[in-house]
């Protein structure tokens, strides 16, 4: 492979800002979802494959929920309002939320008392079970997979961080002055039905100064540094953050949190302090599901991905690395990995390798688990005999 | 004298089976032909990863990438070398095999040098992680076909179905012989703990190594066969579900048991192929179905967690248990038969069988975890205690 040349001449650092930017938006996405799966590990020890499938789920949900607001295909409802949106999103945690909880109570239950391999493997195949039992009975949805009047909010927001070469500012304004007089003469000529010719070469004039305007607008626009913004991912940024903040004080500062905690640190004492151990099992499979379920709407609405019953295996897949990049089980650790991967995604598509962005994920895990064995934030404890 | 009569006489005794297999397996048309092959490389990549997982204990789902490696090293070498070597039929195949089986045998030490510091579900990302790598570096590297696949040369297809039988046997009898011999013992004292086992003197390191260069090097070479059979490999041939399904056929077998390994891997690559066939199923007989084996399971759970009286009768209950839900199943079918809307959905036989084969892999691992074998394995005096007779047990039982 010629590394070398290839490599640095592909990066733009105008665009850097941008790429560090579109690398948290999917990071957020991925932290999301890394979420589910440290805090079932950190309670059970399980690594739970179902958790991608919980996420395809709730985008689904958010479909038919689309669907019984009247935003089917050819619907001819206007644009809707905030108000829908957060239907979809309730509808999306809870229905992910009673999945999760039910997988827990009818899979992985009976298998506490069994080796972590067989638990292991219940989970692989209530994941394949959803996957191929849902695509018997579930649509596939082509893009944009939820129609896209639900989402209100389709402008871009754009930031101007340094201002573009005022020497071309200065040229693209008097381009503008010279397309706008042309523009005027054509139009005036056309109006008084003056010869052909005349007004053919008016027009040529026109587009000439047409061309050099927006020649010298995209060059203005390369010079500057800006961040263009989906106003939808800046709602889903924003929401992350919300959900996260939310998470960090329940785990915190509230009893169950202690309580999840104190399992988490060691599962056979905390039973012996009078912690009902199965209800916080419970509730922590509740609370990882039903942010899979935010994510995988607000994925579903704002990002219009196809839908397919196999929608989460490669989120699923990415956000697990993700968990164990922070340190799985730690949750500090599982947003901290989520960011890193996002940023690690944009950075290798940056670069121009698109076409290795599956493999980047592992290949950052692989070089941290080598330095850090226990992931970046967790412990890398030797087991004691 | 006995001793090497023995060996001898088993030895020829393979041959001979698999020769006899090839035989037969040409008489069926070209569908059972196949089947036959894939069995035995199924059987191969289970065994093979039994002896990282099962016998000493690595957990690693990334086996076939070390398939996929040794199918890539095989026919790449194939095409570009192996014209020039004047070898013929199975001295060529043979050639070809080893490469295969060293190439993934190096890959699997590149994998095991730096996870050793790894353990449990930090070591099965690596691995898992490793596959995908590899995966996506041959879907973008010309020179292996990249996504489009790489072809073997016409002449160097070779449907041997005796030699992939042959390096199934070839692959049980090394891990049979590791595990009867003293140099098992240090694989095993590493699952069952690794910091006691390296106080008393066992190199770890070289034992977690050694585990993975042996079952990739036989995953490798049954990948050179399969490259060499079909004759054309594309990366879509080894998907992440495939590590998946060689876990399961070593857990579903019973971890550690060769004999259980080999017996899930022929099974559970068979389950899917013949469920392939199956005619369209109605609603109706689906829907019962799912409740009759909810119940049955259910039932069965309870029996085998609060019944704890004689043998006979709890397998008799057993028994009743599935019987009823067979009954169940009938009735249900013909009630739900009014219901039009269940009546006249049909589901095609080839969407259900991925969920069959899940729903079989729960059911089953709800029902005994350990595995169907769970750590036995398969002897005469098993056989002769099972008819009755009183056979002193064994000093060492794996």
């Amino acid at each position: 492979m010629d590394l070398g040349v290839s490599l640095w001449a592909a990066f733009e650092l105008s665009t850097l800002p941008q790429q560090v930017v579109n690398g948290l938006l999917l990071g957020a996405i991925y932290a999301l979802i890394a979420l589910g799966y440290t805090m079932v590990y950190g309670v059970l020890r399980l690594i739970n494959f179902a958790h991608g499938e919980v996420f395809m789920l709730g985008a689904y949900t958010a479909l038919f929920a689309s669907w019984f607001l009247g935003y089917g295909k050819g619907s001819s409802l206007e644009t809707s309002g905030p108000l829908n949106l957060m239907i979809l999103l309730i509808a999306s945690m809870c229905v992910c939320g009673i999945v999760g909880v039910a997988i827990e109570r009818f899979a992985y239950r009976p298998m506490r008392s069994q080796p972590r391999i067989a638990a292991l493997i219940t989970a692989i195949g209530v994941s394949l079970l959803i996957q191929y039992g849902g695509a018997l009975v579930l649509p596939i949805a082509p893009p944009p997979s939820i129609n896209e009047k639900v989402n209100p909010y389709r402008g871009v927001v754009t930031m101007n961080l340094v201002g573009g070469d005022p020497q071309l500012l200065e040229g693209y304004e008097k381009a503008k002055i010279e397309f706008e007089t042309t523009e005027k003469a054509w139009t005036e000529a056309r109006a008084s039905k003056q010869p052909d010719d005349v007004v053919r070469a008016l027009r040529d004039k026109k587009n000439d100064a047409d061309r050099t305007m927006g020649d010298l607008q995209r060059r203005m626009d390369n010079s500057g540094v800006k961040i263009r913004i989906p106003q939808g991912q800046l709602i889903m940024f924003g929401t992350t953050i919300v959900l996260m903040i939310m998470l960090t004080y329940l785990v915190m500062f509230t009893a169950v949190g202690r309580a999840m905690r104190a399992v988490s640190h060691d599962f056979d004492s905390a039973s012996l302090m009078g912690i009902n151990v199965g209800k916080i099992v419970t509730i922590t499979f509740l609370i990882g599901s039903m942010l899979a379920g935010a994510g995988a709407m607000m994925n579903a609405t704002f990002l219009g991905t196809p839908l397919t019953t196999f929608f989460g295996v490669m989120p699923g897949v990415k956000a697990f690395v993700a968990a164990v990049l922070g340190g799985i089980g730690n949750i500090p650790g599982a947003v901290l990995g989520g960011f890193l991967m996002g940023i690690a995604e944009t950075a290798v598509i940056w670069a121009g390798y698109g076409q290795y962005k599956d493999a980047i994920a592992f290949i950052v895990l692989i070089v941290v688990l080598l330095f850090r064995p226990g992931g970046l934030l967790g412990s890398a404890k030797v087991e004691k005999v | 004298m006995k001793f090497f009569a023995v060996r001898a006489g088993s030895i020829a005794l393979a041959v001979a089976a698999c020769f006899a297999l090839q035989s037969f397996a040409i008489g069926k048309g070209d569908l059972v032909f196949r089947l036959v092959f894939l069995a035995g490389l199924y059987v191969t990549l289970a065994v093979s990863l039994n002896l990282i997982n099962g016998i000493t204990g690595q957990f690693s789902i990334g086996h076939a990438a070390f398939y996929m490696v040794g199918a890539y090293g095989a026919g790449y070498t194939a095409n570009n070398y192996a014209g020039s070597w004047g070898l013929k039929g199975p001295l060529l195949m043979l050639v070809l095999l080893l490469i295969g089986a060293v190439v993934a045998a190096v890959a699997g030490l590149v994998v095991g040098l730096p996870s050793l510091r790894l353990r449990g579900d930090y070591l099965a990302v690596v691995t898992l992680g490793f596959g995908e790598i590899i995966r996506i570096f041959v879907q973008n590297s010309p020179p292996l076909g990249g996504a489009y696949g790489l072809t073997v040369d016409a002449q160097f297809k070779f449907k041997y179905v005796w030699m992939v039988w042959l390096l199934a046997i070839l692959c049980i009898a090394v891990c049979r012989n590791l595990l009867k011999t003293a140099h098992g013992l240090p694989f095993l004292a590493v699952r069952e703990d690794e910091i006691a086992s390296s106080a008393m003197g066992v190199n770890v390191t070289r034992v977690k190594v050694t585990a993975f260069v042996i079952g990739s090097a036989f995953a490798g070479a049954a990948g050179a066969m399969l490259a060499n059979f079909d004759g054309f490999i594309s990366p879509t041939s080894f998907p992440m579900e495939l590590s998946f399904t060689i876990l399961t056929m070593v857990v579903l077998g019973g971890t550690g048991s060769i004999t259980g390994s080999a017996l899930a891997g022929g099974v559970l690559f068979y389950i899917p192929e013949y469920l392939r066939d199956l005619k369209p199923v109605s609603g109706s007989s689906l829907v019962a179905a799912v409740i009759a084996v909810i119940a049955a399971v259910y039932v069965v759970k309870r029996i085998a967690d609060h019944y704890h009286g004689d043998k006979g009768k709890r397998a008799a209950l057993y028994l009743g248990t599935i019987i009823a839900g067979v009954v169940l199943q009938i009735i249900l079918a013909a009630v739900f038969k009014n219901v039009p809307s269940l009546a006249n959905a049909n589901f095609e036989a080839s969407k259900l069988r991925m969920v069959i084969f899940s729903s079989t892999l729960i059911i089953l691992m709800l029902l005994r975890p350990q595995g169907v074998f769970a750590h036995h394995e398969f002897s005469w005096s098993w056989i002769q205690r099972l008819l009755g007779k009183k056979v002193p047990t064994t000093a060492v039982s794996v």
